[in-house]
């Protein structure tokens, strides 16, 4: 399977970096990091990569708030948004869905299977690796 | 000569790297087994010195990942696992040496040597060129009998050229051998280097072009009597074990997976099980201002961030009862909840708990593996015994009300119906069957008090308990509310506690009417 760059947005460092371990380990792809919404929307801008995992619960601008700046920015909008979430309400999850994210993931999860699962969610080629 | 170090502890990558570098050893550090990979991948090294519990990527599989793409440079394994089996399992992955920590230091780089002479031509600690002798034990230099006074870059461009002097170094292959990833030479630099050099062996009586330059490829060492010179015997193989293939291939990667991630883990949480405590007091700083009325919103949605933060963190790392007791404030810390001052105990002993559980866990001895199946068995009604749920149907036009406070009356054992559009009222109504029904006032289509003049006026519905949840605390309002057939009427913003308390008393009061 092509490399992939992911770019994971969340406050939460330890879940970068299993996020980091997890994808790089599983799938081979590339891991970028951002700790805000802010950083992660200049992330997006910069690196382009190919889908986002967007936390939904971070201070100042949220995960639904950053997802709402990068679909009003055109060279963020075609970048497929994953939201990470520990709600796990089926309502809340159709929520997330209804704004129009690529899907939803809710944590906690399994690092080691999580390629598995963006691949699912996006409908990638399953990684070979 | 150049080294890398892969060691996840700061303190002694630090160390190590002053102490090679006062070796004159030119070192690169990494920090995981990943970044390890990364440098090694990139950069030509000499030796490579790895931890053998490394973050991200640990010294076994980094060791077995660099032996598998043929890298040939030796590999010296530092570790504190003193046992045979650890020691087995470094070497068979390719580690050409292995050290336990704490180790003595000068046995280390009498390691080191060891390991750097056998990758080079010349293995032996002393090497000759005619008059020129270099001890790399002791860093003597002598030109027949005068010694050298060389730095430390002089005295490794002078070792390198020596123990292989029938080779021309270009000068980006001396900059790669000598200088680490982090320094910035260039081309001049060498040259500045090797002016000094010169200078300084001439000085002793070397010819001057002892150090010889062959344009546009490099510099070489002039053999000046061959019959006085060391020749390079051929290079040894290392003495590499094979790659360990008794595991079948994809077996061993899992294994090997699961093993890292474990070890991830563990690291990961030796870096955060503080940051986790500290989100631990910050709700509980939260809890002392409710305690004492002072709970302010932008503090009480602080706190519910840390506990949801806390939730997701938890899980992670496979802490389902933390995890379990985090939700449990989570959900009740919501910032749309209006707290009491005397909630705060009870959170509290929520709060200690999860602080004990996290305090108390100092590895993560398993992996998270079946968390979702363990949190699904919390989450099923059917795993446990439970009394019949009481079903609630909560209609209410506002959509985030629906989506946030069902999920918290659910955790008192309700089983919750939503409904946002009060024009399916009665489908949903008789559909269900629920025992109770609570409504808001207003509402776009039709309002609170029509839905309950309606069901108060068809049977069987005229007396099933009907509670209004609203915001407007007015006596007219709330007294219009009896008037069309309510039971019960609470003022928003309420706890799930309260809301629970008064759905039980309701039902207990009709049941004891009916007895």
């Amino acid at each position: 399977m092509t490399e992939k760059c992911i770019l994971i947005i969340d406050d939460d460092e330890s879940i970068q970096t299993v996020v980091e371990f997890g994808l790089k380990m599983t799938a081979g792809w590339e891991v970028i990091s951002a700790s805000s919404g802010n950083e992660g929307i200049s992330r997006a801008q910069a690196d382009h990569p190919d889908m986002i995992l967007l936390d939904v619960m971070m201070p100042e601008m949220d995960g639904l708030a950053t997802f709402r700046a990068l679909q009003l920015n055109d060279q963020t909008r075609s970048i497929p948004v994953i939201l990470l979430t520990a709600k796990a309400q089926a309502s809340e999850k159709r929520l997330f869905n209804d704004t129009g994210v690529s899907g939803v993931i809710i944590k906690p999860f399994n690092a080691l299977e999580l390629a598995e699962q963006i691949c699912n969610v996006l409908n990638w080629a399953e990684s070979s690796n | 000569m150049r080294i890398l170090v892969v060691e996840d502890d700061e303190i002694l990558r630090t160390l190590l790297t002053q102490r090679l570098n006062a070796e004159c050893y030119a070192i690169d550090a990494a920090k995981d087994g990943l970044e390890g990979w990364d440098y090694a991948s990139t950069y030509e090294y000499d030796l490579l010195i790895l931890d053998l519990v490394l973050p991200k990527l640990n010294g076994i599989a980094l060791c077995q990942k660099l032996r598998h793409t043929g890298y040939t440079v030796p590999i010296l394994m530092l570790s504190s696992q003193d046992t045979s089996t650890a020691k087995i399992m470094g070497l068979n992955a390719g580690a050409d040496d292995y050290m336990v920590k704490p180790f003595d230091e000068p046995e280390l780089i009498s390691r080191i040597r060891a390991l750097l002479r056998r990758g080079s031509s010349n293995p032996l600690p002393i090497v000759t060129c005619g008059p020129l002798s270099l001890n790399s034990s002791t860093y003597e230099v002598f030109y027949g009998e005068m010694a050298l006074t060389l730095t430390a870059k002089e005295y490794v461009l002078l070792e390198m050229m020596m123990r292989d002097s029938q080779h021309v170094f270009s000068s980006d292959e001396i900059l790669e051998s000598l200088w680490s990833s982090e320094e910035f030479p260039v081309d001049a630099t060498v040259r500045s280097h090797m002016r000094r050099l010169r200078k300084k062996l001439t000085a002793v009586g070397a010819p001057p072009d002892l150090i010889a330059t062959s344009h546009g490829r490099g510099y070489y060492l002039k053999i000046l009597d061959l019959s006085t010179t060391t020749i390079a015997p051929a290079r040894e193989t290392p003495d590499i074990a094979p790659p360990n293939l008794l595991i079948e291939p994809s077996k061993s990667n899992e294994l090997m997976q699961q093993a890292q991630y474990l070890e991830l883990l563990n690291d990961t949480w030796k870096k955060h099980r503080s940051t986790c405590l500290e989100r631990v007091e910050l709700i509980r700083s939260a809890l002392d201002r409710l305690h004492s009325a002072q709970l302010t919103s932008p503090i009480q949605a602080e706190a519910y961030r840390a506990a949801h933060t806390l939730v997701g963190t938890l899980g992670t790392f496979g802490l389902h009862q933390a995890m379990q007791l985090a939700r449990n404030l989570d959900q009740e810390l919501h910032p749309d909840l209006y707290l009491e001052p005397n909630q705060a105990q009870s959170f509290r002993s929520f709060l200690n708990q999860l602080q004990q559980q996290i305090e108390q866990t100092l590895y993560i001895e398993n992996l998270p593996t079946m968390f979702e199946d363990r949190a699904k068995a919390i989450e099923d009604p059917t795993s446990k015994p439970s009394p019949p749920e009481i079903k609630v149907m909560l209609v209410d036009d506002d959509p985030f009300f629906l989506e946030t406070f069902p999920h918290h009356l659910k955790s008192y054992g309700f089983q919750v119906l939503t409904l946002n559009d009060p024009r399916q009222f009665w489908s949903v109504l008789e559909g269900n069957h629920p025992d109770v029904v609570i409504l808001d006032i207003q509402m776009q289509q039709i309002n609170g008090f029509e839905l309950c003049q309606e069901l108060r006026s068809v049977d069987p519905w005229q007396k099933i308990p009907v509670m209004f949840l609203s915001a407007d605390s007015n006596a007219e309002t709330q007294h219009k509310a009896f008037s069309v057939g309510a039971d019960d009427y609470l003022c928003k913003p309420i706890t799930a506690q309260s809301l629970s308390d008064r759905i039980h008393n309701r039902l207990q009061r009709i049941q004891s009417i009916v007895n």
